[in-house]
């Protein structure tokens, strides 16, 4: 089939104050992205960005963005992705900096990284969680049972789906 | 993007995730909101992650954060937290593995079954047998198939079949099916034949064939002007009178007028000669309260005996007060119920109980199957249902026949009794004569025994059988004649024929006339052929077994091998078989089976008799024939290539020929009236189907009535005008005293007529004239009386308040149509037409459409406003004296409430001087006249309006009018042409 291929970039936005990470949107993202291309490769990188180039998603809790480059300049572009410093959002710079976890053709496959990392990610935090008592480790493993068990989900997504097809016919 | 693209979208994007950010307005201010500047940004991709978002804070605002989120227990606050806990982040990362998870296991696109699948893994039957799709999908295809299967059993009922379709094919059964469906709507003998050939309509009570299926209207005109056209006209309904003649005549005068042409007395008509055609009104009531035209025929007259017998027929639609008006002249109260009525039915209705008791409309149609069973089974031979004969709508109790005590007229419903053929078009009567073999003799043998057959006897009779002779010699004679249309308008010939079945051509032939012989043919036969064509069929020719119920049951009863009037198809074999054993097939049997003479009736139809073009165009004549011959009659006469019309095409015959046709051309009888509103509702059923955008709107066009002619308001306006015009030159010339009084009795006269007064019509159509024109037709002018102002206002005294029927034609462009406004000229026009006669007339300025507000209004739901005079006041242009008095704001607001876009709402302004130009009458039928080769229109003026006109108009340009089509603004002239 003949499509128009890309490649998106599953980044995670580090920031040394994490409260400061819920300042963050989209608009400012790409923004800052431009900005980077355009300092490090001036016209040719800032008009390679300007076809194809999107932030498909950003969780500003926990700061993770999917990047939609066009394949045929995605490494150049990428390139730019570390100098990227700061981002400029709602009128406050926050300092950052932008983490490749992964490279997918498709969306899908960022989304199927997403889910494995960050159930990693949760795992690795339920041994770290002491200090605070009981309260969050609860939390923690609540919020892991939950993502762990897609069968459960699975069937109220069944109960939803349903109720949209009724409402379609 | 669409609308209907974003909904695409938003049901593909339904499983996506959205990105999860605080909204910006609620941040700590950094600009006003997100939306407009999102365009900005970049290209496509931006602009939808921003449709997402926005969508998500649609979410937001009603219920709190993300789906994700959601579920969770919505524990955030809109409000940025000031801090963050590790118990927070997880549930985040949580929420979001949950979203993530949602979008790769669900797909994206549409949720339907087949959709999950990639399209080379699809197969059609995977519809049909959900085995067949992969098992994760099995589960969902079932539960949908079984919802759909579900809905559709639920819209259409299983349909009870009881019987198989071999055992509903079976002929008695099929009879029964056949009765059951014509207990509405009688069917005519030819039913069938025309059903599978035809556009059927349900109309007066029957079914008939309204045009055929297949492409054929040039060459049914081409059949009609060169060869012949064949018509089913059973359905026109015979009454008969019996009866002393003076009598008779004495009753019926009250019915007719002589002013109005020939009436039943006619000397021609009342030999038996030639058949007559009048216009009844009710008894004693003449110029008003028309009733309908009929055609009557009289029997000729049998030596020594005042005895008369007369058959008036009638169109269906004015057969019943034309029956209550015949009895109440004739005194005919006493009803005959008795076995005379269902004399043809009862033989086989026998076993059955007597009718009267009998709950249902007709015995044959309602008889139970399971006595019909039975009696199938005790007796094979006789038919186990009987077929309709006549008419089997009507109740077996209802009478048919009425008696006068003080008259001795007795009156007999024939509806259906007799099957009526039209053949229009010069070589009807060759078809006539390759069909029909004169009836031959009977053996010898045969005549010496008694017979219950009608031939028999009649061939004992000697002087009967010279009468046949000489009626087969004039028959002989008519082969030779070149054309129908030479014979005398309305000619009767009385015939007795053969079965035209057994001389059936084995394959479709074109009846040619046999016109070569004329030079080597004898004297006498020339002088017969000429004798034929002026005197028309000498009189004692025109007697008819026909007239003879007798001879008509009998004929009916004894058709061809048994009673079984229905299985032709069986009696074909028969004659089949008959004809396979002579040596050649399709050669003369040498004796015909006893049973195979019929007694018909052969009517002239008069042509065109009005215009100066194809003359006598459409002439032809019409069979008779008793009931139950039908097909027999038919196939055979389909046999000789003539072409098959139905009711259109009647309706294109008689435009073409210039005459009106019943009851589209008759508004001032009850017929008509009722015709014109049906069509009023069919024409505004088609208009409202449509949308309004794509109307025509009738208001813009200044067409205040494009579905029916408001014939009285017409008549009434144009009183008013033509008073008042006199009423102005009349303080000139004093002569007021005589007319006034004229008017004042003229005045209460409340419904409008029809103008059929010889004399009158005579006048108008000379005034019509333009004078200068021809030569020869100055001195016809010259006796009658010249048209000025006192001729006029005498004219106007008798028919102020009558319309009359005009034949317009019109010589350069245009095509009329239905409903087309006839309108006045002015001066200018005028001088149009002297410079060029080809250009176009002129063009009426567009109108305002005042409604359009106030259908907006309506729309809208407000109150209906109960002031609208300003609305209507700016139409009226012309006549001002006319504006103030049909104008009422208040009904025109109260009528509100049914507006149609593009359609006058009820109470009419005047009608006359609604346009620019001043509007005379309107057309009945418009279109292309093929006979003329221009376009011809038929229709009514008032003739006050159209006195008035001819008045004002230069006399060499007299008779010039315009006319306008409904849906267009161009006026194109015509020329009026008024034909006694």
């Amino acid at each position: 089939m003949v499509r128009v291929k890309s490649r998106y970039l599953l980044c995670e936005v580090n920031v040394s104050d994490r409260s400061r990470l819920l300042l963050l949107d989209d608009r400012a993202v790409a923004t800052a992205v431009r900005a980077a291309v355009a300092r490090t490769h001036g016209d040719y990188g800032s008009a390679l960005c300007t076809i194809g180039f999107s932030v498909k998603y950003l969780n500003a809790h926990t700061g993770i963005v999917f990047l939609r480059f066009p394949k045929r300049s995605y490494k150049l572009l990428w390139s730019a992705l570390p100098f990227i410093t700061s981002v400029e959002s709602r009128g406050q710079k926050i300092p950052c900096s932008l983490n490749c976890l992964h490279v997918g053709g498709t969306i899908r496959t960022c989304q199927k990284f997403l889910i494995r990392y960050n159930t990693q990610q949760l795992h690795l935090m339920l041994p770290q969680c002491k200090n605070e008592g009981k309260e969050e480790k609860q939390q923690v493993r609540k919020a892991i049972l939950n993502c762990s068990l897609p069968g459960g989900n699975k069937e109220a997504f069944e109960d939803e789906l349903e109720i949209e097809e009724d409402e379609e016919e | 993007m669409s609308a209907a693209k974003v909904k695409m979208r938003e049901k593909k994007m339904r499983n996506q995730p959205a990105s999860v950010q605080y909204p910006s307005s609620q941040g700590s201010g950094q600009e006003g909101g997100d939306t407009p500047s999102t365009g900005a940004t970049g290209g496509d991709g931006p602009s939808d992650i921003h449709r997402s978002t926005d969508r998500q804070k649609k979410h937001h605002h009603r219920s709190g954060w993300v789906r994700g989120h959601q579920r969770d227990g919505g524990s955030y606050d809109k409000e940025m937290p000031k801090y963050i806990t590790g118990g927070a982040f997880a549930k985040a990362r949580a929420a979001e593995v949950s979203a993530m998870l949602k979008a790769v296991t669900k797909t994206t696109g549409s949720s339907h079954v087949f959709g999950a699948l990639p399209k080379h893994m699809r197969r059609r039957a995977m519809s049909h047998n959900t085995k067949r799709l992969p098992r994760r999908l099995r589960d969902v295809a079932n539960r949908l198939r079984e919802k759909s299967l579900q809905a559709g059993s639920k819209k259409k009922k299983e349909q009870a079949k009881c019987k198989s379709r071999k055992a509903r094919r079976r002929h008695g059964n099929l009879l029964l099916e056949f009765n059951r469906r014509q207990r509405k709507n009688v069917w005519l003998e030819t039913h069938i034949w025309h059903a599978k050939r035809f556009h059927m309509v349900k109309k007066w009570g029957y079914c008939l064939g309204d045009r055929p299926t297949y492409k054929c209207y040039r060459p049914s005109y081409r059949a009609m002007s060169t060869h012949c056209l064949l018509q089913d006209l059973s359905y026109y309904c015979c009454i008969e009178l019996q009866g002393e003649e003076d009598k008779l005549l004495a009753s019926l005068s009250q019915l007719t007028s002589k002013e109005a042409g020939p009436t039943f007395a006619a000397v021609l008509c009342t030999s038996g000669k030639r058949q007559g055609s009048v216009v009844v009104y009710r008894a004693g009531l003449y110029p008003s309260q028309p009733l309908g035209p009929v055609t009557f025929l009289w029997r000729p007259r049998t030596q020594g005996s005042t005895h008369r017998q007369l058959w008036i027929w009638a169109h269906p639609t004015n057969k019943q007060d034309l029956l209550a008006e015949l009895q109440s002249v004739c005194q005919c109260t006493e009803a005959i119920v008795p076995p005379l009525v269902p004399a043809a039915t009862t033989a086989e209705t026998g076993p059955t109980p007597e009718p009267e008791t009998r709950p249902e409309k007709t015995p044959e149609a309602t008889r139970l199957p399971g006595t019909k069973r039975k009696r199938n089974c005790k007796d094979a031979g006789e038919p186990p249902a009987k077929k309709i004969l006549g008419d089997g709508t009507r109740s077996p109790t209802c009478p048919v026949t009425w008696r006068s005590n003080s008259t001795g007229i007795v009156i007999n419903d024939l509806t259906m009794e007799i099957v009526r053929y039209r053949l229009i078009g010069p070589q009807s009567h060759s078809v006539l004569a390759e069909t029909f073999e004169a009836a031959t003799d009977c053996d010898e043998r045969n005549k010496s025994q008694t017979s219950s057959l009608w031939w028999p006897e009649h061939c004992k009779d000697e002087s009967k059988m010279n009468l046949h002779r000489q009626q087969a010699d004039v028959f002989h004679i008519l082969k030779d004649i070149y054309s129908t249309g030479e014979l005398p308008a309305g000619t009767v010939l009385g015939l007795a024929v053969d079965d035209p079945r057994l001389t059936l051509p084995t394959k479709k032939v074109k009846a040619l006339p046999s016109v070569k012989q004329t030079q080597e043919v004898d004297e006498a036969e020339e002088e017969k052929r000429r004798e034929l064509m002026l005197r028309g069929v000498p009189e004692h020719c025109c007697q008819s077994s026909l007239w003879d119920q007798s001879v008509r049951d009998n004929v009916t009863n004894n058709k061809m091998s048994e009673q079984s009037v229905f299985l032709a198809i069986c009696v074909l074999q028969e004659l089949n078989r008959m004809k396979s054993e002579v040596l050649v097939p399709g050669s003369r049997l040498s004796s015909t089976p006893p049973q195979g003479r019929v007694p018909v009736l052969l009517v002239h139809q008069p042509g065109k008799q009005v215009g100066h073009e194809m003359s006598s165009w459409g002439a032809g004549w019409d069979l008779l024939l008793p009931k139950g011959w039908g097909m027999a009659f038919w196939v055979p006469l389909v046999y000789r290539g003539v072409r098959i019309g139905g009711l259109n095409m009647s309706l294109k015959h008689s435009q073409n020929k210039g005459i009106p046709h019943f009851p589209h051309d008759y508004p001032d009888c009850p017929a008509g009236v009722c015709f014109e509103e049906e069509q009023e509702a069919e024409l505004l059923n088609k208009f409202k189907r449509r949308p309004p955008a794509k109307r025509t709107n009738y208001i813009k066009h200044g067409c205040l009535a494009p579905f029916r002619c408001p014939w009285q308001q017409l008549a009434e306006e144009w009183e008013l005008i033509a008073m008042q015009t006199t009423t102005r030159t009349d303080t000139l010339t004093e002569e007021e005293t005589t007319s006034r009084p004229d008017d004042g009795v003229a005045k209460p006269q409340s419904r409008f007529t029809v103008l059929r007064n010889r004399k009158s019509l005579r006048l108008l159509s000379d005034w019509c004239r333009p004078t200068t024109s021809k030569g020869q037709r100055r001195c016809r002018v010259g006796q009658a009386p010249p048209l000025d102002s006192s001729a006029a206002r005498q004219f106007l005294a008798e028919h102020g308040t009558s319309v009359v029927w005009v034949r317009l034609s019109l010589p350069s462009k245009g095509k009329p149509e239905l409903h087309a406004a006839v309108c006045v000229p002015v001066a200018e026009d005028l001088r149009l037409l002297n410079k060029k006669l080809d250009g176009g007339g002129p063009q009426e300025p567009l109108h305002k459409n005042h409604f359009k507000s106030r259908i907006k209004r309506k729309k809208k739901g407000a109150k209906k406003a109960a002031t609208s005079s300003d609305k209507t006041d700016g139409k009226e242009s012309d006549l001002p004296n006319l504006t103030t008095s049909t104008e009422n704001p208040k009904s025109s607001s109260e009528s509100s409430a049914d507006l149609i876009f593009g359609l006058w709402p009820d109470p009419l302004p005047s009608v006359t001087s609604h346009c620019s130009r001043v509007t005379l009458g309107w057309v009945t039928q418009g279109d292309f006249s093929l006979s003329a080769g221009c376009g011809e229109a038929l229709g009514f003026v008032s003739v006050a309006g159209l006195l008035n006109t001819l008045l004002d108009q230069p006399a060499e340009h007299r008779g010039v009018v315009l006319l306008r089509n409904p849906a267009s603004l161009q006026y194109r002239l015509a020329k009026i042409n008024i034909e006694v």
